[in-house]
């Protein structure tokens, strides 16, 4: 300033002040930068307006100069000093809203929000710089007042988890600015959920600071998160067991009805064919006795039957069940349902087909057995002229398909939809028996039920199709599945020895 | 001399029952119906007779008789059928791997506990004396000491596995051989889990020995525990 001094005139001079007022309001906080800026003018009038050396202004318009450049420069100080007071407030802000959306999506991809309780403890923690405490309910619908099942996060004495404990019961915040228990040098934030809260929170306040009324709101924020969390997950968890409780429900339902609409019938004919030769075993001829005997026997293998199926429906429907999975030979499944099927029945031989070169299969041969064995038993039975029924297995695109076909009547358009569900005859349709025979037939409710079951545990469906010149084709796809490893060509041909 | 067989069972109705029809077929049958009871009868049999065949359920009110197969197998080399309740899950494969002879699932008929215990009484003592060593049955002839399978007269050849597979079978003629023991004897113990080798190489053997490979009359499979080479009928 001192370089210009007598090149330019005085206005020019001050505006270089008023420039260095400007930059000074950047940096320093506005009441400093306002005390710089009126030094500096005291200084100017000081060594460069005449009479220089002195305070006094001989010119009105130096005067006017003067006084411009202070308020100027006041205001410059004051307008920058707002401005980053605004930006800090929106840092802030963006920093909570940040705070928010982190313990949202924390949540929201957490099963349980508790193991996300150290997250919303450490937001809290650096809201106020001082650790906070959380208490969480658990989650077991027990009672809630159980101190020792709830789950506690930090430290808290005995007086301030009595007040976690009130603000959670309460639903309602505590501490300084509350309203409610104004004296506690902490806040006492509760979880709100919709209906309740479901844990709460301690803030401990060692000073308090400026903004409280904010703070506590993003503290109660954070917690509100955490306890509609919590009350979702409760939701969901007592949904679930509901539907456990409605699906065992039905379990047991069907189990019942296996008993009084299969079991009783056999049980029926043993003990009548049974109590005939024991009371009348004297007057029974030998031809009536061998027969009432057969038929015993046949009696007890078909309630053997039904009891199989009725128990492995029941296995089945077992969540988290495993299967017996290994690598198995269509072949060899139908070859032994075939030899069951004639131990059972010599008469009616059944024909069957494999496709030749059938990839290995991926299954239970119990329950694939158990399966084609079924179906097999039905297609005898209802299927009409036993001759005609045959097993087919064949490849498709992705699946290998096990069809059991007959030349029966058919099922009936009305019933093929519903055939397959545990105990059809028992819902309240109108019964037909004389349609085809088919509703009529004993044993096949559980039966088609438990293919079905079966089928779709290996990943499959169970599917009934009408075929072109009568009667019907029962079809299971199963998927295939990636062969096995060794199972290369070079293995099939010389294998490990 | 008729043979004796223990029965251990728990069910007084089915032990009663077994144990007269077994008695028409002309054994001599000691009756169990637990593990402790089981055990005084083979100590105070060890003395006075010998037991030829044990028939052991599954599932006793103290236990589920594997010691007792240890016993049986290692020290007597008394055949021992185990009868199983359950259709899987059960201990009777392990029992089976452990040295059982074969297993029956209840219920079963009077008829195939007869031919289980036929075919278990033949193979008596194989563990110490010779094995089977010829097998005849619907025109196949296998003689395993000449190395030897024709089928209708014809000779049948068959490649080392495949022999080797079938002569397991052999050895074992009418009895359930399981995958397990099929695989460790044919291919060796590191290969026990390998089933799918054994489906390949039994698909084999059936098309070169079966009328109807999809329908086998000799190779039979039981399924989930192993193969069963069907019983002489001769």
């Amino acid at each position: 300033m001192f370089l210009l001094d007598g090149r330019t005139d005085i206005g020019n001079q001050a505006l270089i002040l008023v420039l260095a007022a400007a930059l000074a309001a950047f940096w320093l906080p506005p009441v400093a930068s306002t005390v710089a800026c009126a030094v500096a003018v005291l200084a100017f009038n000081f060594a460069f307006v005449p009479p220089r050396g002195t305070f006094a202004v001989d010119l009105h318009q130096h005067a006017l100069l003067l006084v411009t450049m202070l308020a100027v420069s006041s205001l410059i100080a004051l307008l920058l000093a707002r401005q980053r007071q605004l930006a800090v407030k929106e840092r802030m802000h963006l920093m909570r809203a940040e705070q928010l959306r982190g313990l949202g999506e924390a949540l929201r991809d957490a099963e349980d929000p508790r193991s996300r309780g150290q997250l919303l403890q450490e937001a809290l923690s650096s809201l106020t710089c001082a650790p906070a405490t959380l208490l969480m309910l658990p989650e077991a619908p027990s009672d809630p007042a159980d101190a020792n099942a709830c789950i506690l996060l930090g430290d808290a004495t005995a007086d301030e988890k009595a007040g976690l404990w009130l603000s959670l019961r309460q639903s309602q915040a505590m501490g300084p600015g509350t309203g409610r228990h104004e004296e506690q040098a902490a806040w006492y934030v509760p979880m709100r959920g919709r209906r309740s809260s479901f844990g709460a929170a301690l803030l401990p306040l060692h000073c308090m600071p400026g903004d409280a009324a904010t703070m506590r709101d993003q503290a109660q924020a954070l917690c509100d998160q955490m306890g509609l969390a919590l009350e979702r997950a409760a939701a969901l968890q007592s949904a679930a067991a509901a539907r456990d409780a409605a699906q065992s429900q039905a379990l047991r339902n069907t189990l019942l009805a296996a008993i009084s609409h299969d079991h009783r019938t056999p049980l029926a004919t043993i003990l009548g064919a049974a109590s005939s030769l024991h009371d009348q075993a004297d007057r029974l001829s030998a031809e009536q006795r061998r027969r009432l005997a057969a038929t015993i026997v046949d009696e007890a293998s078909q309630l053997a039957r039904l009891t199989d199926n009725t128990l492995q429906l029941a296995r089945l429907d077992t969540p988290g069940l495993t299967l017996h999975m290994d690598w198995e030979s269509a072949e060899e499944i139908i070859g032994t349902v075939l030899r069951r099927v004639r131990q059972r029945d010599p008469a009616h031989p059944v024909k069957a087909h494999v496709e030749h070169g059938m990839p290995l299969l991926r299954c239970d041969a119990v329950l694939l057995v158990q399966l084609l064995d079924n179906l097999l038993d039905n297609a005898l039975k209802y299927g009409g002229d036993s001759a005609r029924v045959e097993i087919v297995a064949h490849r498709s695109a992705d699946a290998v398909v096990f069809a059991v076909r007959d030349r029966g009547p058919g099922v009936p358009p009305e019933w093929r939809s519903r055939i397959f569900d545990a105990f059809q005859r028992a819902a309240p349709v109108k019964e037909q028996p004389s349609v085809a025979g088919a509703p009529a037939r004993r044993g096949a409710g559980v039966g088609l039920a438990v293919c079905r079951a079966i089928a779709r545990a290996h990943g499959g469906e169970l599917t009934l199709r009408p075929r072109r010149h009568g009667g019907a084709s029962f079809e299971f796809a199963l998927p295939l599945a990636a062969p096995p490893e060794s199972d290369d060509r070079r293995a099939k041909k010389s294998p490990p020895t | 001399m008729s043979l004796t067989v223990l029965l251990i069972e728990d069910d007084r109705e089915l032990r009663t029952t077994l144990r007269e029809a077994l008695a028409v077929e002309n054994y001599r049958v000691l009756a169990a119906a637990s593990l402790a009871d089981a055990r005084a009868l083979l100590a105070h049999a060890g003395e006075t007779a010998s037991i030829d065949l044990v028939l052991l359920d599954l599932g006793l009110p103290d236990g589920d008789g594997e010691a007792l197969l240890d016993a049986l197998r290692r020290e007597r080399g008394i055949p021992v059928i185990v009868i199983s309740a359950r259709h899987s899950d059960d201990p009777k494969i392990r029992l089976l791997d452990a040295g059982a002879d074969d297993y029956l699932v209840k219920p079963f008929s009077l008829g195939e506990l007869l031919a289980r215990m036929r075919v278990a009484l033949r193979h008596r003592g194989t563990l110490v004396t010779a094995a089977v060593t010829r097998y005849e049955q619907d025109g196949l002839v296998v003689d395993l000491a000449a190395h030897r399978v024709s089928r209708d007269g014809a000779d049948v050849h068959l490649t080392p596995n495949e022999f080797k597979l079938l002569a397991r079978l052999v050895r074992n003629a009418g009895q359930v051989v399981t995958h397990r023991q099929l695989l460790a004897d044919v291919w060796g113990p590191e290969y026990v889990e390998h089933t799918h080798y054994l489906r390949l190489y039994m698909a084999q053997l059936r098309a070169k020995l079966e009328d109807d490979p999809a329908d086998p009359q000799l190779l039979l499979t039981e399924p989930g525990v192993g193969y069963r080479l069907a019983e002489p009928t001769a």
